[in-house]
């Protein structure tokens, strides 16, 4: 026998941290990506100031970076740096928990279709070609010009729920492939319920292009909050979110280029890495 | 034989396609007794894999069991039987052994957690009770370090050592009748005859009966006391294995046996039954061998054959041969259909 009992364990996710690990550049982006979660996981202690304070609105505003003001302060005298750390919390937690909320009912909506077949499969992926066929982010810049002022939770809500078509695409796609899969009837024959062989040996083997997605979801939107925010509709003052901060400073970008340079450094280095990371995630599930 | 285990009578499985209605499996009765190891041997296409299936219920649409087919299981009619009823039958008193053991397991799970499954599907069992069974039935496959490769995937594992991961699976909860759809067809040589050995010996061990399903002969003298031929949806013979070796009957089972190859036999070609199965949208009217058949007459078109008895109860063939024997000293090479033109 070629294959040694030594060999480690090929779980998914075994398989999935192997496969980061083994790339020099995806290992740079883990690393990047880990200081960027951690600022905004420990923001309120990083910090060197309370990023809505507005403590001196003519002495202290629009400063360019400084020893106080690594990145300067905004026109209305707050500290950039501390907006953009407390930034890093808002928009990957916007980001993550959009993503989450796409995944909940891509996954759902997909495996029921793929599974369940025939008229209802038919139907279910019409209504998902309406969806489809308007854009993410015409369809935000309705609801959001309906609801002005939406409160976070509501935005991260719209942002999920305007983000699963296609990853329900790809489950629906796999799950019609697998149900017919000789291990399904396998499964079957040994006395498994439906729903057990849709929960217990579908859904495992759909865990690899979900991964892939929801990293690469992450990314998205993480830049259409961005986009949102510039648009000034997205997260609300004083709230300090990548976008809003950019926005803040839009109307004078030539004078206070160090309120666009900062926060969209931090946004491009964390939509990059994710999609480093959700590039080498493919490859090393697509290598097995 | 007392009460039979299982007792199949007038089974027609019928799959209702674009092309037609195709009658794969077309009138189909036979019994398997307690312990006892029954063979069906045929062709692909001949619709023993459809048999097997329709046993566990297992047809998809658009095949279906046709009203009327009975396939009694331990005094229950499991064509009728409720959706959850049949699932408590599956893998606890009938269970399947497949053969692809590779595409039969799932490839994210350990091989361990897909035999512990079988417990915990049908009994009570704690998940370490389940894990600890599951170990144990590994072992008495003949696994070495069970509990080191109850931890491994599929992928990991050799052909032989993953179809013995299926037989652990099938048993693990003692069930009446095992069927072996084909369990070495996917394996080296080597491998088979261990593979067909440790069925046999299993089945010694824990009592079931086993419905040997396979188109090799040489896996049915080695494994089985009785043998089914089935051919065009049909049984075509039936009788012990003894018999069907020294005594062919039906000109199909003669030809399944002249093609086995033979060491010894300086022959530079095998010889072949001529054609191919027609298609199940459409069998011939009449015999359904008779365009590939060395005998075939008048009445062979005429007239759809019975299952005359040969000699005894025990043997019975589907071939007007019964009451004309003279006819097998006379030859003629078949008239082959050519493909895609339709028998008249």
């Amino acid at each position: 026998m070629a294959i040694s009992l030594a060999q480690p364990r090929q779980s998914p996710l075994g398989l999935a941290v192997r496969g980061i690990l083994r790339k020099p550049s995806s290992r740079v982006a883990v690393f990047i990506l880990g200081v960027i979660i951690l600022v905004g996981l420990f923001a309120p202690l990083i910090a060197p100031y309370d990023p809505a304070a507005q403590p001196d609105i003519v002495a202290l505003k629009s400063l360019p970076p400084s020893l106080a003001h690594p990145f300067g302060t905004d026109p209305y005298s707050r500290d950039v740096l501390s907006r953009v750390i407390y930034g890093a919390r808002l928009s990957l937690s916007i980001g993550i928990l959009a993503t989450v909320v796409s995944l909940t009912f891509g996954v759902a909506y997909g495996a029921i279709a793929g599974y369940a077949g025939g008229v209802i499969d038919a139907v279910m992926m019409r209504v998902l070609d309406a969806f489809l066929s308007i854009p993410r982010l015409l369809l935000l810049l309705g609801v959001l010009v309906a609801w002005p002022r939406l409160s976070v939770p509501a935005l991260v809500v719209f942002l999920g729920l305007t983000g699963w078509f296609g990853l329900s695409r790809i489950v629906r796609g796999q799950v019609l492939a697998l149900k017919h899969a000789e291990f399904v009837t396998a499964a079957l024959a040994l006395g498994a319920s439906r729903r057990r062989i849709l929960v217990r040996h579908l859904l495992p083997n759909l865990v690899s292009p979900i991964v892939v997605a929801a990293t690469v979801g992450v990314a998205h939107v993480i830049v259409l909050e961005a986009g949102l925010s510039y648009l000034g509709i997205g997260v609300p003052q004083p709230l300090a979110s990548w976008g809003n901060i950019i926005q803040d400073g839009a109307d004078q970008v030539a004078t206070l280029w160090w309120m666009s340079l900062f926060p969209g450094l931090f946004m491009v280095l964390t939509v990059m890495t994710l999609n480093v990371l959700g590039e080498a995630l493919r490859d090393a599930y697509e290598r097995r | 034989m007392t009460e039979p285990l299982l007792s199949v009578r007038d089974l027609r499985t019928w799959f209702y396609t674009e092309a037609g209605i195709a009658r794969s499996v077309d009138g189909v009765s036979f019994d398997v007794g307690a312990g006892e190891t029954v063979g069906i041997v045929g062709e692909s296409g001949c619709g023993k894999s459809v048999t097997a299936l329709s046993i566990l219920r297992l047809i998809q649409p658009p095949g279906r069991i046709e009203p009327g087919s009975v396939i009694e299981f331990e005094g229950r009619d499991i064509v009728t039987l409720d959706d959850h009823a049949m699932r408590d039958i599956r893998g606890n008193r009938i269970s399947m052994i497949f053969q692809e053991p590779m595409s039969a397991l799932n490839p994210v799970f350990t091989v361990g957690d897909q035999v512990a499954e079988v417990a915990r599907v049908h009994g009570d069992m704690s998940r370490g009770d389940a894990w600890k069974r599951a170990v144990e039935m590994l072992a008495m496959t003949g696994i070495p370090d069970a509990d080191v490769r109850a931890r491994q995937y599929p992928h990991q594992l050799s052909g032989g050592m993953r179809q013995r991961v299926l037989i652990a699976m099938a048993l693990m909860m003692k069930p009446a009748l095992v069927i072996a759809d084909e369990p070495t067809t996917a394996l080296d040589v080597t491998i088979q005859a261990q593979i067909l050995e440790l069925l046999v010996d299993l089945q010694k061990k824990i009592g079931t009966s086993i419905l040997m399903i396979t188109h090799d002969l040489g896996v049915i003298a080695e494994t089985t006391s009785r043998v089914i031929v089935m051919y065009a949806g049909e049984i075509v013979e039936e009788t012990s294995v003894d018999e069907l070796f020294a005594r062919p009957h039906h000109p199909y089972t003669e030809g399944l046996i002249g093609s086995m190859p033979h060491i010894g036999h300086d022959k530079d070609r095998l010889n072949v039954i001529p054609g191919t199965v027609p298609a199940p949208t459409d069998w011939p009217h009449g015999c359904r061998f008779r365009d590939r058949c060395p005998y075939s007459w008048d009445l062979c078109a005429r007239e759809h054959p019975p299952l005359y008895e040969i000699g005894s109860r025990a043997h019975v063939s589907r071939c007007h041969l019964a009451i004309e024997p003279e006819r097998r000293n006379h030859p003629h090479p078949p008239i082959v259909v050519q493909e895609g033109v339709a028998a008249a």
